[in-house]
C-alpha cells in the first residue's frame, strides 16, 4: 500500500475494485466506515458478486471477470474527456509533458515491435517504447499538447474506451457506470482525495500487473498518489503476506526489492552493481543495500578482496521458477523433494489435481503445519492408491500465530511486534526453532563433507538463546534492521549504510524498526503509542512503518510544487516559506526549498516522476511484458471475442505444458459460463486451520457455487441442490447457493451468465469438500506468473 | 441505570465476529450443520446459539443485503418473565433477562410468549433449562461481563462499531440525534415502544418488516400487560 488501513477514514471517494473487504479484509470497514461518519465518504465497489461489500456501497458495478483494465480506462478517458484530471499535479508530478517515440504505436491490440516468429515465439522490441531525447535529457512539452507527449499518446489510447464500448465489454451498464466514472472522478479535485482498494481480483489475471498499472495511472491523473486519503491501496491476503514478501517469498527478488542475483547475467559483485543500479533514483543506493546484506549473511567472512562473498549466494538460471513451473518440473520428475512451510498449495494451487498428481512424484515432502493439511496428505486423497506412492512425508508440528512471538507488517507496511499468548501444545515449534535445527543439522552435514560446502559452513547463523529452548528473535531482528560492524550498534536508518563493509543490514526496507525509540524507550516496532498529533491517524509511535517510519509513500505530492498543501486539513508535508512542517516522515529530501524537489517526488523511479507510460527507460524500468500501457485483452478462456481488437488474448503470455495447459475454446458451447473464484469472511485461505474450528465449521459447513436466480430456473436447480461444475480441467461436486448477488450480465448484446465459488475447501479437516482450484486454470500473468483464478468459463449441471 | 445496546444495521458488514464471540465467551459448542441454501448457519437460534446474524436480500427496489442479528432483546416488561409461573426467569435492574433458579419444569409458556422466538430448552436427565443470551450478565459467576462493567463479548468483537453498549436512556437519545442527522435512516427506533420496549434497540435505512422484525404487536403484547400489572 501506499497509504495505510486506518488512512481510509481520511477518503472523500473510495473505489474497491477486485476485492471484498467486508469479507476478505473486514477491519478496512471499520475506517471507511469512520470515513463515512465524519466526512460523508462514498464507497463504489466494483465486482462481479454483489458482495458483502457491495451491500455498504454507495454505488455497485458489476463487470465480468477479467475486465478491469477497460473499466479503469474508460474511467480515464472520462476524467481527461470532462477536464476532471488534476493538471497541476498531472504536469508536475507525472511524466505526462515527456516526449515518446513517433514510431510508438498500438495497432489491432499490439504494440510497435511486435514479432512473431516462424515457429510461433512471439517477443517485443521495446525501442520505440521509449522517451524522445535530446543529448542524455528526455524531451518534455509541459503544454501537454505536443501529439507525441505522454498525455496526448494516453488521452488516444483511453479515446477508444468510451462509455458503450467499455459497458459493452464488461457488462456494467452504461448508467451505472457513469456514475461510477462521475463519482470517482470527482476525486481529482486539488482538495478531494480518492483512494482505490483492490486484492486478488485485479492481479490473478493474465495481465495483472497492467490492471494495477492502470490503477496507478488513474490515481496519478486524478492526483490522488501521495496524499492522506488516497493512494493505491493492495489489501494483502494474509496477516504477515506483506512481511513475507518484504523478505523475498518470491523467487526473483532478494530482501527489500533488490533484484535476485542471476547466474546468466551477473558472475561477479561489479556485473550485478552495474546491471542492477540505476543511474538515479533512490535505487542508486542499491550497492549500499547489497553490500551490507552481504555483511549480514557472512559476517566477518565477506570482505572487499572476496566481492563480499558474493559467489556464495545461490543464483537463477535464466528460468521460470513460479508456483507453476515448479509444479510443472514437479510432473515432469525433475524437483525430487519439497518444503511446504506454512502453505497448502493442494488446495491453493491452480488447476489443483495435476498438482496432486505432480507431487506423487516427490521422493520427500516436509510439510510444516498446524494440521494435517491437504498437502501433507495428498497420498491417501481420495482416489489415490497410497501402495503406489512412494513419496516420504514428514509433518513438522508448527506453532500457530498466537503461540510465537515476532513481526507481523501489514498492507499499509506497519511492522507490528506481535507477543506470545500461550505456549504451543505437544511438539509444536516456532517456524524460527524449525529453521534452527533444520539448518545446524545440515550444517554438521556439511562439516563431513559436501558439494560447494562454503555457503552453509560459513554463514553468519548465531541466534542462540543461552539457557533456552528456544532461539532469541531478537538477535536475527538486529540482523535484518542492520547495525554497525564496528560495533553491533542497531542502525536507525537506511540513510547510514555503505557499500564498504562497514554496515551489514538483512533487509533495508526494515533499517530502524529494531532501533530503541530514544523517548518511550523500546524498538520502533514495539511502540504502542496512541497520540496523533495530525488528526490524520498517522500514529507515528504506534509500531514502525517501512520505510523509515513513513505512512504515507511519495508525500511530496501532498503538497503543491511550491509546497502549499493541495488540502490544508489533510496536511502531510507544509512549506512554511523557510523550512519543511510535516506531520509525515518526509519522503524528499526536507531540507531543501520545495523547487528542488516539486519535479522530482517519484523518488523510487528512474524518471523521478509517476509514470503515465511505462517506457523502457533506464534500470528497474516501467515497461511491461506487454506493453507500456495497459490494453483490454480477454482472460485466457473467454466466452466472447475481444471487442477492443483482433487480439483476443495478452499476447505474451507464457503457455504451460499438458495438464498444466488446458483451456476451452473462446465462446466454447460446452462452457457456456464464467467463473470467478472468491474467499468468505468464515474461513481463511485453504481451510487449514479455519476448517479444523468447530465454531467456523458450523458458520459456513460446505463448498458451494453461487449463481444467478434465472441460471438456476434454465438449469431447473434449486438452493442447496447437489451440482457439478465442470471445465476443461475438471470436476467438482457442490452445493448450488442461488441468490439474488450474482446476476446475468450483458455482453455486447448477449446474455452471460457468471457464477462463482469460494475456494477454501479441500479433502482433509472436519469441514471437508471439494476445491473448487480443481477448476481454475494454470496459465498466468506474463510479468509475474501469478494463475488467473479469477476468470475461467466452466459448465453446471444437476448432479 | 438499565443497560442496553444499539444495533446500528447501516454499519454492518454481516463478518459474524458477533456470533463467533458469544459461543467462544460462553463457551457454547458448535452444531454440525450443513449448507443451508443461504448464507445462514444455524438456521435458528438454540440452546448453543444465543445470537446469530441472518444475511437478507431485498429485491423490491433493486439489490440490497442487509444483515441483521438476532438475540434475546431483553425486554422491559418481557413476556417471557410474565409467562413463567416458576419463577425462573427474571428481569434485572441491570437490564439483562436472566434465568435465576433451577426449578424450570419445561412448560414451554416462556417459549410461546416470546414475541422474538428466542426462549430455548436444554434438557439434561428429564431436567429442563432455559438456554438464551444473557446479555453476559451472570452475577458473581464465571461468564460475567456486565456486572464487571464489560460490555457484552458480542459488542467487544464487533468491527465496525455497529454495536454499542451503554445506558438504554443514552443510546435512545443516540439513536434519535443519528436518525435525525442523516435522512438515510428510516425515521424509527426499533425496540424504543416495540413489544413495550426493548433493552436492545436497533435503526436502519429500510422498514423494519422487510427485516422480519415483529412491527404489530402479537398475542404476546398480552404477557407484557400482564407482567407490566404484576410488577408495577
Amino acid at each position: 500500500m501506499t497509504n495505510h488501513f486506518i488512512d481510509y477514514k481520511n477518503s472523500d471517494v473510495i473505489m474497491m475494485i477486485g476485492s471484498n473487504s467486508a469479507e476478505c479484509h473486514p477491519m478496512a470497514m471499520r475506517w471507511i466506515e469512520r470515513g463515512r461518519q465524519t466526512r460523508g465518504t462514498k464507497l463504489i465497489v466494483v465486482d462481479p458478486r454483489f458482495t458483502k461489500s457491495a451491500a455498504g456501497a454507495d454505488i455497485y458495478a458489476p463487470l465480468r471477470p477479467g475486465t478491469d483494465i477497460a473499466f479503469l480506462l474508460g474511467m480515464m478517458n472520462y476524467a481527461i474527456e470532462n477536464g476532471l484530471y488534476q493538471k497541476e499535479y498531472v504536469v508536475n508530478y507525472t511524466n505526462a509533458s515527456y516526449l515518446v517515440s513517433p514510431d510508438f504505436k498500438l495497432e489491432d491490440g499490439l504494440f510497435s515491435g511486435f514479432t512473431k516468429s516462424a515457429d510461433g515465439k512471439v517477443s517485443y522490441s521495446t525501442a520505440t517504447w521509449n522517451y524522445q531525447k535530446d543529448g542524455d535529457a528526455i524531451k518534455k512539452d509541459p503544454t501537454l499538447e505536443n501529439p507525441n507527449c505522454v498525455f496526448q499518446v494516453l488521452k488516444r489510447h483511453v479515446a477508444r474506451y468510451d462509455i458503450s464500448t467499455v459497458s459493452k465489454i464488461t457488462g456494467t451498464p452504461e448508467s451505472v457506470y457513469r456514475q461510477a466514472c462521475e463519482t470517482f472522478c470527482s476525486s481529482g479535485k486539488p482538495d478531494k482525495a480518492g483512494n482505490v482498494l483492490y486484492a486478488m481480483g485485479i492481479t490473478q489475471h493474465t495481465y495483472g500487473s497492467q490492471n494495477v498499472r492502470a490503477i496507478a495511472m488513474l490515481q496519478l491523473l486524478l492526483g490522488n498518489i501521495g496524499i492522506a486519503g488516497g493512494g493505491v491501496n493492495a489489501q494483502r491476503g494474509e496477516s504477515n503476506v506483506q512481511g513475507s514478501t518484504d523478505m523475498a517469498m518470491l523467487f526473483h527478488l532478494l530482501p527489500g526489492y533488490l533484484g535476485m542475483v542471476d547466474a546468466t547475467k551477473h558472475t561477479k559483485l561489479q556485473d550485478y552493481i552495474d546491471k542492477e543500479t540505476p543511474k538515479t533514483s533512490f535505487w542508486s543506493n542499491t550497492p549500499k543495500f547489497f553490500v551490507s546484506q552481504l555483511k549480514a549473511w557472512f559476517g566477518a567472512k565477506a570482505t572487499k578482496a572476496n566481492d563480499y562473498c558474493f559467489n556464495w549466494l545461490p543464483k537463477l538460471d535464466g528460468v521460470d521458477h513460479s508456483h507453476v513451473a515448479i509444479y510443472q518440473d514437479m510432473a515432469a520428475g525433475k524437483i525430487k523433494g519439497m518444503f511446504a512451510w506454512g502453505q497448502n498449495p493442494l488446495v491453493g494451487g491452480p488447476t489443483v489435481d495435476a498438482e496432486r498428481k505432480a507431487t506423487e512424484n516427490l521422493n520427500w515432502l516436509v510439510v510444516a503445519d498446524v494440521f494435517e493439511t491437504e498437502t501433507a496428505a495428498f497420498w491417501k486423497r481420495p482416489g489415490a492408491n497410497p501402495a503406489n506412492i512412494k513419496t516420504e512425508v514428514f509433518l513438522l508440528p508448527a506453532a500457530f500465530s498466537y503461540e510465537k512471538e515476532g513481526t507481523v507488517t501489514n498492507s499499509g507496511r506497519w511492522v507490528q511486534y506481535r507477543w506470545k499468548a500461550v505456549d504451543p501444545p505437544g511438539d509444536a515449534k516456532s517456524d524460527l526453532w524449525i529453521a534452527d535445527r533444520l539448518f545446524k543439522a545440515i550444517r554438521k552435514k556439511y562439516e563431513a563433507g559436501g558439494k560447494f560446502p562454503d555457503p552453509i559452513l560459513n554463514m553468519v547463523w548465531n541466534y542462540d538463546h543461552a539457557g533456552e529452548d528456544e532461539p532469541d528473535i531478537s538477535k536475527v531482528a538486529l540482523e535484518l534492521n542492520g547495525y554497525t560492524v564496528a560495533d553491533g550498534k542497531a542502525l536507525s536508518t537506511f540513510g547510514v549504510l555503505k557499500d564498504d563493509g562497514s554496515t551489514a543490514c538483512g533487509c533495508w526496507i526494515y533499517a530502524g524498526y529494531w532501533a530503541v525509540d530514544p523517548e518511550l524507550k523500546v524498538v520502533a516496532c514495539k511502540r504502542r503509542s496512541r497520540v496523533d498529533k495530525s488528526g490524520l491517524g498517522l500514529y507515528p509511535k504506534w509500531s514502525f512503518a517501512w520505510p523509515v517510519n513513513r505512512r504515507i509513500v511519495y508525500n511530496r505530492c501532498a503538497a503543491d510544487p511550491a509546497g502549499k498543501p493541495w488540502d490544508s486539513s489533510r496536511a502531510l508535508v507544509s512549506w512554511d516559506g523557510a523550512k519543511w512542517v510535516n506531520n509525515d516522515v518526509a519522503d524528499f529530501n526536507a531540507a531543501v526549498s520545495p523547487d528542488k524537489t516539486a519535479t522530482g517526488p517519484f523518488i523510487m523511479v528512474p524518471e523521478g516522476q509517476g509514470r503515465l507510460f511505462g517506457a523502457a527507460y533506464g534500470i528497474r524500468a516501467g515497461a511491461l511484458k506487454e506493453g507500456p500501457v495497459p490494453e483490454h485483452y480477454e482472460p485466457v478462456e473467454s466466452p466472447v471475442t475481444n471487442l477492443a481488437s483482433r487480439q483476443q488474448n495478452n499476447p505474451m503470455v507464457l503457455r504451460r505444458k499438458g495438464a498444466f495447459d488446458k483451456v476451452a475454446a473462446t465462446a466454447s458451447p460446452e462452457f457456456p459460463y464464467v467463473l470467478t473464484t472468491f474467499r468468505l469472511i468464515e474461513h481463511y485461505q485453504s481451510g487449514a486451520v479455519t476448517r479444523n474450528s468447530p465454531w467456523l465449521v458450523e458458520l459456513m459447513p460446505e463448498v458451494f457455487v453461487e449463481m444467478s436466480q434465472t441460471l438456476a430456473a434454465q438449469l431447473k436447480v434449486k438452493t442447496g441442490d447437489t451440482v457439478e461444475v465442470s471445465t476443461a480441467r475438471g470436476q467438482v461436486k457442490c452445493k448450488a447457493c442461488v441468490t439474488p448477488g450474482i446476476s446475468s450480465l450483458v455482453i455486447n448484446g448477449r446474455k452471460v451468465e457468471i457464477v462463482g465459488m469460494p475456494w477454501h475447501w479441500g479433502y482433509q479437516g472436519l469441514g471437508s469438500g471439494e476445491s473448487a482450484n480443481v477448476l481454475t486454470v494454470s496459465i498466468g500473468d506474463a510479468n509475474t506468473q501469478i494463475p488467473e483464478y479469477k476468470a475461467c468459463v466452466c459448465n453446471i449441471r444437476k448432479a | 441505570m438499565a443497560k442496553g445496546v444499539l444495533v446500528d444495521l447501516t454499519q454492518c458488514i454481516g463478518c459474524r465476529s458477533c456470533q463467533v464471540a458469544c459461543k467462544q465467551w460462553n463457551n457454547l459448542p458448535a452444531v454440525r450443520t450443513s449448507f443451508s441454501g443461504t448464507r445462514d448457519n444455524p438456521l435458528t437460534l438454540s440452546k448453543v446459539t444465543w445470537t446469530k446474524v441472518e444475511h437478507k436480500f431485498l429485491t423490491t427496489k433493486g439489490t440490497k443485503l442487509k444483515f441483521v442479528k438476532r438475540q434475546c432483546m431483553h425486554c422491559l416488561d418481557p413476556a417471557c418473565v410474565a409467562a413463567c409461573f416458576m419463577g425462573v426467569l427474571k428481569k434485572s435492574p441491570e437490564g439483562p433477562v436472566i434465568v435465576v433458579s433451577d426449578t424450570c419444569i419445561g412448560c414451554y409458556y416462556c417459549q410461546v410468549a416470546c414475541p422474538f422466538d428466542v426462549p430455548q430448552y436444554e434438557w439434561i436427565r428429564g431436567k429442563a433449562r432455559v438456554r438464551k443470551c444473557r446479555l453476559c450478565f451472570d452475577p458473581g459467576e464465571e461468564y460475567d461481563r456486565l456486572g464487571q462493567n464489560k460490555e457484552p463479548a458480542c459488542v467487544k468483537a464487533c468491527t465496525t462499531g455497529a454495536l454499542k453498549f451503554g445506558d438504554r436512556d443514552a443510546l435512545l437519545e443516540e439513536a434519535k440525534r443519528r436518525i435525525g442527522a442523516d435522512a438515510k435512516y428510516v425515521n424509527y427506533v426499533y425496540g424504543e415502544k416495540d413489544e413495550g420496549g426493548t433493552s436492545w434497540l436497533y435503526i436502519a435505512n429500510v422498514p423494519f418488516a422487510e427485516l422480519g422484525f415483529p412491527t404489530a404487536a402479537k398475542g404476546a403484547s398480552l404477557f407484557h400487560a400482564f407482567h407490566k400489572a404484576k410488577t408495577g
